[in-house]
């Protein structure tokens, strides 16, 4: 299994122009790496849809790849959300299905299905092009690169150690800066670093 | 017919207003009323359809297709508005996207047959009531409770003025605004 911080390190030394997209226990260890204009968090927000705001984003930038880094009971919560990006034909969209078991942010309660639900299989079933699945980090790290530049929709199954994220409280207590401000106006930073 | 084909003449009057509008996207899922549209879209050279599997989706999809630029129209029946309430609460709300939802309604025929006025406060009796569908008589009410500007077309209301009025609307509210559907689509 990886760590948070072994699926995100390999991320943050490759990503370029992407929209990075995070959710739940992602968010906050995303924050602190990276704090780039193309960052939102989507919390504070719609429960599990942060796949489908990811989604639309792609629809609406398709020169530009969209990376969300998705919770497993976020994805469970939208998995119809597979058959919508391969019927919007969303190729450059990469979902990476954090698979840690657990609620994290909520006080790492056990998700349905846990450590039984392969994320890999339904995406592919659902007739996504480009699956993979990780174990190990080494493995991850080394194919990440190419899996960037892959036509999609993409999707990574990420086993994850659980880790210890704490509840996520936008506001100036987050030491993320896209925490810190609300949502609505983090929603209008990214249309600005986009050039809307 | 050919599958797929649009079904009836009427829907080129909506597209072109859509178009002239700036609608980029239409994002939603299909009933027998919409189902007219959803067709035509689907072979238009400029507007885009997203047809999703749960109404919830479509308002987080529009959500990320107006922080990317693009001016989405969500279509759903009344039904599918009430299953996506967190995803309308925490997404469109939550950033204020001024979004025009339209929201054919299920149920308003029965609901004047059996001459159920809407305003009437739902008791548990009327919601049972096997000649009254029970999604008409929560359908404003509901968007009432979430804070969310409505209009109500039916009858003799021309429903591609009306679709322009809510897409304009939105846009001048910064905020979404629903149109109910309450008769057939043109």
């Amino acid at each position: 299994m990886l760590t948070m911080a072994q699926l995100l390190a390999p991320l943050h030394q490759h990503r370029t122009n992407e929209v990075v997209i995070t959710t739940m226990s992602a968010a906050r260890p995303w924050g602190r790496l990276s704090g780039h204009a193309l960052d939102f968090a989507s919390v504070d927000s719609a429960m599990g849809h942060g796949a489908d705001l990811a989604l639309g984003i792609a629809l609406a930038r398709p020169e530009r790849r969209v990376i969300c880094l998705n919770g497993d009971g976020s994805m469970l919560m939208t998995l119809g959300t597979l058959a919508t990006a391969v019927g919007a034909r969303a190729t450059n969209l990469i979902f990476v299905v954090c698979d840690n078991g657990r609620f994290e942010t909520t006080g790492n309660q056990p998700i349905a299905g846990a450590g039984r639900v392969d994320y890999a299989a339904c995406a592919r079933a659902t007739g996504f092009p480009s699956v993979h699945r990780f174990d190990d980090a080494r493995a991850y790290a080394e194919a990440l690169p190419d899996i960037l530049r892959t036509s999609g929709p993409t999707l990574v199954h990420a086993a994850l150690k659980p880790g210890q994220e704490g509840p996520i409280i936008r506001g100036p207590a987050e030491d993320a800066p896209y925490l810190r401000i609300s949502l609505s106006e983090s929603a209008r930073s990214l249309r600005a670093a986009l050039g809307v | 017919m050919k599958i797929g084909a649009p079904t009836t003449k009427t829907a080129p009057k909506t597209l072109r207003a859509l178009t002239a509008s700036g609608i980029t996207h239409i994002v939603g899922l299909p009933d027998s009323l919409s189902a007219p549209l959803f067709d035509a879209v689907a072979h238009h050279p400029v507007l885009r359809l997203v047809t999703v599997t749960r109404e919830g989706e479509a308002f987080a999809i529009a959500t990320g297709l107006w922080i990317g630029g693009a001016s989405p129209l969500v279509v759903v029946q009344n039904t599918g508005m009430l299953e996506s309430g967190d995803a309308i609460r925490g997404t469109v709300l939550r950033i204020g996207v001024p979004l025009p939802i339209l929201v054919t309604g299920r149920g308003y025929e029965r609901m004047r047959a059996a001459d159920v006025d809407p305003a009437q406060t739902p008791s548990p009796e009327l919601l049972a009531r096997v000649d009254v569908d029970s999604v008409a008589v929560l359908t404003e009410r509901t968007l009432d409770a979430w804070g969310i500007a409505y209009r109500t077309c039916e009858g003799e209301d021309d429903p591609v003025e009306a679709i322009l009025d809510a897409i304009h609307g939105a846009r001048e509210r910064e905020q979404p605004l629903a149109l109910v559907m309450a008769r057939e689509l043109e």
